[in-house]
């Protein structure tokens, strides 16, 4: 057997161990109710894990094509608003999801005054010519009077 | 579940005859991946056409069934493939598919553990799906938003209208399986391999190259759109790289029309089409870039869909000289971060190495340089972005880098399977001359 044979099937064995994922081989044969539940948290994890729940119960109670602003605690874009807006976008897909501050920190009441309802996660927020629509789940749903 | 594999089935179905159309005598193995990678690029240019109209499942289905049924007729009207290709269908299965096999289920445990979590399905991909799904149209006033920017409204639509497709056909949105349709995209990218290589190594380096391959095609982070640009870009760059050394016109009609798919999943597809551009000029097939007419047809209607809308990017904005020169400055850590985000290190280096070590006549230059000017324009891009380009390498390094890698780690295998197959050549050779002398010191 030559020696540039053997350099060579040496090579192709190493290209096969690098390129092998031994997490995806063994995945099939494990136990994965642990790593399920993560990955079912994982989304929410740096987030509010009990966030998506409001957020349904808010697209149960809102129709296609109104807007809904978002109001959520961490009032600043990159601690944590920009999850909140974009949740609420992909969960209220089909309404007109509005922000109230944009990345740069900037408030937008004319969101506020612009939307059908304002969804208020886990703060106090009251707000003048709004009623309370439905209230759980660890927010508020306001509606324009 | 019933609903995302029968949408996989169906795609699969639908997809096959146009791989036949292009050409009749492909392989069942190549076949089988060629038909779902078209069928999903058919389902994309469907629900492109139709959405002015709005999407019913009748609609959609019946405009498929027909591009499907003239696909069929150019097939039949193709000359039969000769008997001796005809013999070329069974091509042995070996030890390390099995061990693909299990990769690919491995993946299929890991996607479907829950529904799809990645913050780029939710805030990208999957939102805009969902978003029009709702609509049952692609809807232009979510994507004009300037509220809506985070979700890259600028990016091309394959992705999301697919992923309509599966909504379209299980009746309502639902991500809890979706998961699976990314794992039909690695299974589509391993078969073509797995069939290109056995053109050139036995059935078991074949099957070794594809298992190399397999884990890098399931894209771990499903629900972005790596996984199907990965499958797309890779199988195109692949068939090109056939269609030049075989002088193979098919090849060459697949490679274009795949090129385009990529070029409608990813803005890294379309300055893939670039790149193989460059490539097929380095490679002395600089005559033939014309013939990629298709991927630029099929690119085309999102181009000037983008345009109309005026759809910003987030690529370009301000002026980028002074960053460009800035960055160029710190070059050093910049190029410590790309090493340190390297998608798969071990599989880069290993192929590397090969590729620049191993002689090979010139024959992997076009998969060479397609992939060097791929990595320049990445290269470029991350110099002239206006966000942190730490920050930039970190979250995306990773995921891009994988692009190259199938391509790679294929063209890396094929050179050292040429070369195991010289040195047995010369080892035979050897033998022989050996037998000869020890002939003539008896006989002589």
């Amino acid at each position: 057997v030559s020696g540039r044979r053997i350099l060579a099937a040496a090579g192709l064995v190493a290209l096969v161990v690098a390129g092998i994922d031994w997490q995806y081989l063994a995945l099939p044969f494990v136990d994965r109710s642990g790593l399920a539940e993560l990955a079912r948290r994982e989304a929410d994890r740096q987030g509010y894990p009990h966030y998506p729940r409001f957020l349904e119960a808010v697209r149960a109670r809102t129709r296609s094509g109104q807007s809904i602003a978002i109001v959520a605690p961490p009032m600043r874009w990159s601690s944590g608003y920009d999850y909140a807006y974009y949740r609420a976008s992909y969960f209220l897909a089909g309404r007109t999801v509005l922000p109230v501050i944009d990345r740069h920190d900037r408030a937008h009441a004319e969101n506020l005054q612009a939307a059908d309802f304002i969804a208020v996660w886990e703060q106090p927020f009251p707000l003048a010519g709004h009623r309370v629509a439905w209230r759980g789940e660890g927010g508020i749903l306001l509606v324009r009077e | 579940m019933i609903a995302v594999v029968a949408g996989i089935l169906s795609l699969t179905v639908l997809g096959i005859p146009v791989a036949l159309a292009i050409e009749r005598g492909t392989r069942p193995l190549c076949a089988l991946g060629l038909g779902f990678l078209y069928g999903s690029g058919l389902a994309y240019g469907t629900l492109l056409m139709l959405s002015p109209l709005g999407w019913t499942l009748p609609r959609v289905a019946t405009a498929m069934l027909i591009v499907t049924s003239a696909c069929l007729m150019l097939m039949l009207r193709a000359p039969r493939p000769e008997p001796a290709a005809a013999r070329e269908l069974a091509r042995g299965f070996a030890l390390p598919d099995l061990l693909t096999l299990v990769t690919l289920a491995g993946f299929a445990c890991w996607v479907t553990l829950a529904p799809l979590w990645e913050w780029d399905f939710w805030a990208i991909w999957g939102l805009k799906a969902r978003v029009f799904a709702e609509r049952g149209a692609i809807d232009w006033r979510f994507l004009e938003s300037p509220w809506n920017l985070f979700a890259h409204t600028d990016y091309p639509l394959l992705l999301p209208l697919d992923l309509d497709f599966f909504a379209l056909a299980g009746g309502a949105w639902d991500d809890r399986w979706l998961g699976l349709f990314f794992v039909a995209f690695a299974a589509a990218l391993v078969l073509i391999v797995r069939d290109l290589a056995a053109d050139e190594l036995t059935p078991n380096g074949a099957a070794a190259v594809a298992l190399a391959v397999a884990a890098v095609a399931c894209a771990r982070r499903a629900g972005t759109a790596e996984g199907p640009l990965i499958a797309l870009g890779s199988a195109a760059i692949l068939m090109l790289r056939r269609a030049i050394l075989h002088d193979d016109d098919a090849a060459l009609r697949h490679g274009a029309i795949l090129l385009g798919l990529a070029a409608c999943t990813k803005n890294e597809g379309q300055s893939l089409v670039v790149a193989v551009m460059g490539g097929m000029l380095a490679a002395g097939a600089g005559r033939r870039i014309v013939r990629l007419w298709p991927a630029a047809a099929l690119l085309l209607p999102w181009i000037v869909l983008r345009a109309l809308h005026r759809l910003p990017t987030d690529l370009f904005s301000g002026s980028p000289l002074p960053r460009v020169l800035e960055r160029f400055r710190h070059f050093g850590p910049i190029g410590r971060s790309l090493v340190a985000h390297l998608a798969n290190p071990w599989l880069f280096i290993v192929s590397l190495l090969v590729l620049l070590l191993v002689r090979d006549r010139g024959r992997e230059r076009f998969v060479r340089t397609t992939l060097g000017i791929q990595t320049a324009i990445f290269l470029a891009i991350y110099l002239e972005t206006p966000n942190d380009v730490f920050w930039q390498i970190s979250t995306s390094w990773q995921r891009v880098s994988a692009h190259l890698l199938v391509p790679l780690t294929f063209s890396a295998a094929m050179v050292l399977g040429r070369q195991k197959a010289e040195g047995r050549d010369e080892g035979r050779k050897q033998k022989a001359e050996g037998r000869r002398a020890s002939l003539h010191d008896d006989f002589g």
